[in-house]
């Protein structure tokens, strides 16, 4: 009213630089990168990743999935709200002419094109270093949308992590949290998998979903215990897996997926070597896709919402 | 060390501003915490182009409005105003025209000072020339030249403090509220944000400062309000202090040589009410609580004595500030 009202855009723009710097100067954040860089240099030995020299698995396969997934979430997002609080910081920065929904929308977005770009210069590196260790490959142009998958798959986390940190305002609780959310969903979701015959519910919880196998033949078959796999073929439902699910489908927009109910409980069974399978239901490909996408687009939303409304609502008493 | 000479002449005030008498207005300002009520239907005015003091104990509830002017907390009743426009956790325009500087404040370890200036500057939609003039003449202000491109986590507390300052001061504010400024600065420091206040002043600024340290008020702020237990004790300029002590002022005056003539001449005086001698020490009981201390020593002196020390109690802030809150506590008030 008095004086001029400061531009949205530059202020906002200061917001996500606050937060950009704090990422990137963060040693466990470098940490974390030079560990998936180490990873993804180690799997260049392995010559299990090369399949087939037309698909693009080998330049995404080198993550340690859903694990760098919230790995990278929590070095980015756990201090991004419960540390401004605990370290005091929070005052300068509330106090400025920031609203709370611009520093929250500052701060996603400073996450979100931290965690872009690493994956992105991840994902150039074994691209290349790929193509150097195994020869030419075809369909690289595919490998973007893995790194999009792959970053709503840990956005996810991100909006986990958010919304723990800013109700609870504490960082170690936070982490905490997460990881008992991700070791409860990662081995829920396994064991559902294993021992239920309602194996679908999976399908709308974060994570890694159930297992199906391809209706048609790609990649390279290998036998286990004298059954025939076709690993290529195979196919997770999950929201850990929209960005390889988005590339198969682009590669094999026919495809449906058949799902088994494998009963491992059989094997105990003396006379029997290998666990009996029983077909479930089968899906196409592309709704499998579609619905991971909207399952993430959901949790996203809802957690986000929870964290922005939390923030809004802090009192900084200390 | 600040260098005072640096301070640039605000030019944030706009007409509106100043058709607006008052810089801060609360009415029935209320914050509970359950069954605590830790600012009690406060009504602050703060006037513009004065330096306020805003003093209270541990607990009086001064943070806590301080809190609810910048943004930090919500009130639970009534309403605050800056300049005329209502301010709440809400309103991040409204907080345009404010500099603030929190008890020992911290600020993010990972950012360099002079990046966090310039961060904090953008918030405050400073443009780039702005900020390439403002910056450096601000780290030079507060003392902090040649470790501006240090990260703050290197920062000692006294340096976060004077960062703090700096940061309050960015946006040329029409408003500055420091809570508790001196906290973690040595003496030297303290002696030169009074300095530094009194120049802001000057220069068109509102000051609001709260502080424990009744000497410092009472050397800076023109006008001061005392607050215990949330509530508003007292609210007026400094000057007014006397008026609203009860009892008699009185001067306490260590005097060597003390002989018959002396403390006839003293009683003669038509303000001196009573003088007492207890070994070399001199009690005089005044009917005024203005300063006579000029009088009464050359009367002193006149008679042959020689003064050693004087204390005139009774008109004094930290006099006033004892009685209010002794009397509140004992339901007087």
């Amino acid at each position: 009213m008095q004086r001029e009202k400061p531009s949205w855009t530059r202020r906002f723009l200061a917001v996500v630089r606050y937060e950009m710097l704090r990422n990137i100067r963060k040693k466990m954040f470098i940490g974390v990168l030079l560990s998936a860089f180490a990873f993804a240099t180690i799997n260049f030995a392995l010559p299990s990743i090369v399949e087939t020299a037309e698909n693009p698995y080998f330049a995404v396969s080198f993550s340690a999935g859903s694990l760098m997934f919230i790995l990278f979430a929590v070095v980015t997002s756990m201090h991004s709200f419960s540390g401004e609080y605990e370290k005091g910081t929070a005052v300068s920065l509330l106090t400025k002419p920031v609203s709370r929904t611009m520093v929250f929308l500052g701060k996603l977005t400073a996450i979100s094109i931290v965690i872009l770009a690493a994956y992105a210069v991840l994902y150039t590196y074994t691209t290349i270093g790929g193509m150097l260790v195994y020869g030419p490959q075809t369909n690289l142009h595919l490998v973007p949308l893995a790194l999009i998958g792959d970053v709503v798959g840990t956005l996810i986390w991100v909006s986990i992590i958010l919304a723990a940190g800013a109700i609870s305002k504490n960082s170690m609780l936070t982490v905490m949290m997460s990881f008992g959310l991700f070791v409860a969903l990662s081995l829920g979701g396994g064991l559902v998998a294993a021992f239920s015959e309602d194996i679908a519910a999976v399908n709308y919880l974060p994570g890694g979903g159930t297992s199906g196998t391809m209706d048609i033949a790609v990649g390279q078959n290998i036998t286990i215990q004298n059954v025939t796999v076709n690993t290529y073929s195979s196919v997770a439902t999950g929201t850990n897996s929209i960005g390889m699910n988005m590339i198969k489908y682009v590669m094999y927009p026919e495809a449906h997926v058949n799902f088994y109910h494998i009963d491992y409980l059989s094997m105990t069974s003396l006379n029997m070597t290998t666990p009996e399978r029983e077909l479930l239901y089968s899906e196409p490909l592309l709704l499998i896709t579609l619905r991971s996408v909207g399952v993430a687009f959901v949790y996203i939303v809802a957690f986000l919402f929870v964290a922005w409304y939390a923030f809004k609502r802090w009192q900084i008493t200390g | 060390m600040f260098k005072l000479s640096k301070i640039k002449k605000t030019n944030g005030l706009k007409e509106e501003r100043l058709a607006v008498e008052l810089a801060i207005e609360t009415n029935g300002l209320t914050k509970k915490y359950g069954s605590l009520t830790a600012v009690d239907k406060l009504n602050l005015k703060v006037e513009q182009n004065t330096i306020h003091g805003f003093l209270g104990p541990n607990g009086a509830g001064k943070s806590t409005t301080i809190k609810m002017l910048v943004g930090l907390l919500k009130a639970s009743e009534g309403t605050a105003k800056i300049f005329g426009q209502e301010v709440n956790i809400d309103q991040a325009d409204a907080r345009v025209g404010i500099g603030y500087m929190s008890e020992l404040p911290r600020f993010p370890e990972y950012l360099k000072g002079a990046e966090l200036l310039d961060i904090y500057g953008r918030m405050y939609g400073m443009s780039q020339e702005e900020l390439k003039e403002q910056i450096p003449q601000l780290i030079d202000l507060v003392g902090l030249k040649g470790r501006e491109n240090d990260r703050i986590g290197k920062y000692s507390k006294g340096m976060q403090q004077r960062i703090g300052i700096a940061q309050a001061l960015l946006n040329n504010p029409d408003l500055v509220i420091l809570d508790e400024p001196s906290v973690g600065l040595d003496p030297v420091g303290m002696v030169e944000v009074r300095e530094l206040v009194k120049i802001i002043s000057k220069e068109g600024m509102t000051v609001l400062i709260s502080s424990h340290l009744l000497f410092e008020v009472e050397q800076i702020c023109s006008h001061v309000t005392i607050i215990n237990k949330g509530k508003s004790l007292f609210s007026d300029k400094l000057e007014n202090v006397s008026k609203v002590i009860s009892g008699p002022a009185s001067m306490q005056i260590e005097v060597l040589n003390i002989n018959d003539d002396l403390i006839r001449a003293l009683k003669r005086l038509t303000y001196v009410e009573d003088v007492t001698q207890a070994d070399n020490t001199l009690n005089i009981t005044l009917t005024t609580r203005d300063d006579v201390s000029a009088q009464i020593s050359k009367t002193i002196t006149m008679s042959g004595g020689t003064i050693v020390r004087m204390n005139q109690k009774g008109n004094r802030l930290e006099d006033m500030f004892i009685q209010l809150v002794n009397n509140l506590q004992g339901g007087k008030n």
